[in-house]
């Protein structure tokens, strides 16, 4: 992997020496899950949820994206999703859309790296 | 490792590994880890997932579950495995992002061989799965051969024994040949002693095995002939009473000749062949020979073979008579001409001679 890539990708959460492990060495099926994970439609089912605090559908598309971002090796948004699960599980919904914000964030920083270098 | 290897499977390879996920990428992942060992198969929820093992259950060599998927998680797959008894068969393993003690204390309740926590670690899920399946491919090979051993062990049984009642029948077959007969004898006195203790409650409380060897051992009942003088065996007119001494002694000639041969008298079938040899010429009220036994001090398989050995002989011509018809074979028999024999024995051979006829008409089965 070219190092400005891996840098910009490390720079924005995602521990890539990880994640390429994980797909046994091929950047190429790396790079195609982290488009992948660009077109997920959980993290949309996500932010629709906590806006209606509908806390069941918030566990469901949280839980799916901690996995997914646990493959991938987006650590700093695998912890957050690791957290809203637990919140959401102990069932404090309001705590779980208070993340939202942080969440949104580290997102963003994220899909955007993959954008401009991945593509 | 070169990249050509990653996604090329052996083709060699026909065992199959089931990844049962919800996810997408979790299967992507685990996929392009295992193709390199086996054939691997997708299902995208654990309903998906149980269909196809259900379907083929031998074809699977390991199943990677996933814990919390719609439609059916990951426990009520186990679940239903463990109903089917195929958690046994196959090895299954949770993989779980929430690998909470209540969990794994149900999954491992429930027959899953191992849980994995998610994200997976590639080296360590490789080793922990590939190592169970190559216990469970030991376990298989080594219960198939032990199979394979079994049934050639028994074979070989089958072999012995055969042989052995060959062996029985030659000697007592010999006998009979001397004494101008064909060997016909001795399998009818072996037919009609199993067919008394097998038809009638006289063999009530033995074994299939022991009638076996009862039958068995009647066929060696004259074996003691061999030490009696042609003359005397043969002599197609009335035996003086020093003769008939001489003839009695073929009961104890037989005993002891059956007591010589080492590895008879390891055999299951010495005891009651010697008991036979010895005393098939008791009878009941005590007047048989050689040691004048009475009622219960005869075996049951002595007094059988005792009766079956009479009525034979009435039934066939001998050098000394000719065949007698039914009626005067059941009359002799009866009225005690023959010696006299246990009521309940009598009773009980009556009841079924009729069928016990068909012996001479070829027809007995």
């Amino acid at each position: 992997m070219e190092t400005s890539k891996k840098e910009a990708l490390v720079a924005a959460g995602i521990n890539c020496d990880a994640a390429l492990e994980r797909f046994m060495g091929s950047e190429a099926m790396l790079n195609r899950f982290l488009k992948k994970f660009l077109a997920d439609e959980n993290y949309g089912k996500l932010t629709e949820a906590a806006e209606s605090g509908a806390a069941g559908d918030m566990l469901a598309a949280s839980h799916t994206l901690k996995g997914i971002c646990g493959n991938l090796a987006f650590e700093t948004l695998f912890d957050l999703f690791t957290r809203q699960v637990q919140t959401l599980r102990d069932g404090d919904t309001q705590a779980a859309v208070d993340m939202m914000p942080e969440i949104s964030e580290e997102y963003g920083k994220v899909t955007e790296a993959i954008r401009a270098n991945c593509e | 490792m070169p990249f050509s290897m990653l996604n090329g499977k052996d083709d060699t390879s026909n065992e199959y590994i089931l990844i049962v996920d919800d996810d997408e990428f979790n299967r992507a992942i685990l996929d392009n880890l295992f193709s390199r060992f086996y054939q691997t198969e997708e299902a995208e929820n654990g309903r998906i997932g149980l269909d196809k093992i259900k379907e083929c259950p031998e074809k699977y060599s390991a199943i990677l579950l996933d814990a919390m998927m719609p439609e059916m998680d990951g426990l009520e797959v186990l679940e239903n495995l463990k109903k089917e008894g195929l958690n046994d068969k196959i090895p299954v393993f949770l993989i779980t992002a929430e690998a909470s003690d209540s969990v794994m204390r149900e999954a491992y309740r429930l027959g899953v061989m191992d849980v994995i926590s998610k994200p997976v670690v590639p080296y360590v899920v490789e080793r922990r799965v590939n190592s169970v399946v190559e216990l469970f491919r030991a376990r298989k090979q080594l219960s198939t051969r032990v199979d394979v051993q079994a049934s050639e062990l028994l074979q070989k049984e089958h072999r012995i024994s055969s042989l052995n009642r060959g062996l029985f029948e030659a000697l007592a077959a010999a006998i009979e040949f001397r004494n101008g007969e064909s060997g016909e004898h001795v399998r009818r006195i072996h037919d009609i002693t199993r067919f008394l203790l097998t038809r009638t409650d006289l063999g009530e409380g033995m074994s299939e095995e022991e009638i076996s060897n009862i039958a068995l051992a009647s066929v060696m009942h004259d074996v003691g002939k061999i030490a009696i003088p042609d003359e005397i065996l043969n002599k197609p007119a009335r035996l003086t009473p020093e003769e008939f001494e001489v003839i009695k002694t073929h009961t104890t000639q037989g005993a002891l000749l059956l007591e010589k041969i080492p590895q008879l008298r390891e055999n299951a079938v010495y005891n009651y062949a010697y008991d036979i040899a010895l005393h098939h010429h008791e009878r009941w009220d005590g007047r048989g020979y050689p040691d004048g036994l009475a009622g219960d001090e005869i075996s049951i398989w002595a007094q059988i073979v005792s009766l079956a050995d009479v009525y034979d002989a009435l039934n066939c011509k001998r050098v000394y008579k000719d065949a007698f018809p039914q009626e005067k074979v059941l009359a002799m028999i009866k009225n005690g001409e023959c010696g006299t024999f246990n009521p309940l024995l009598l009773d009980r051979f009556l009841a079924v001679e009729d069928e016990l006829r068909g012996l001479y008409n070829g027809d007995f089965s």
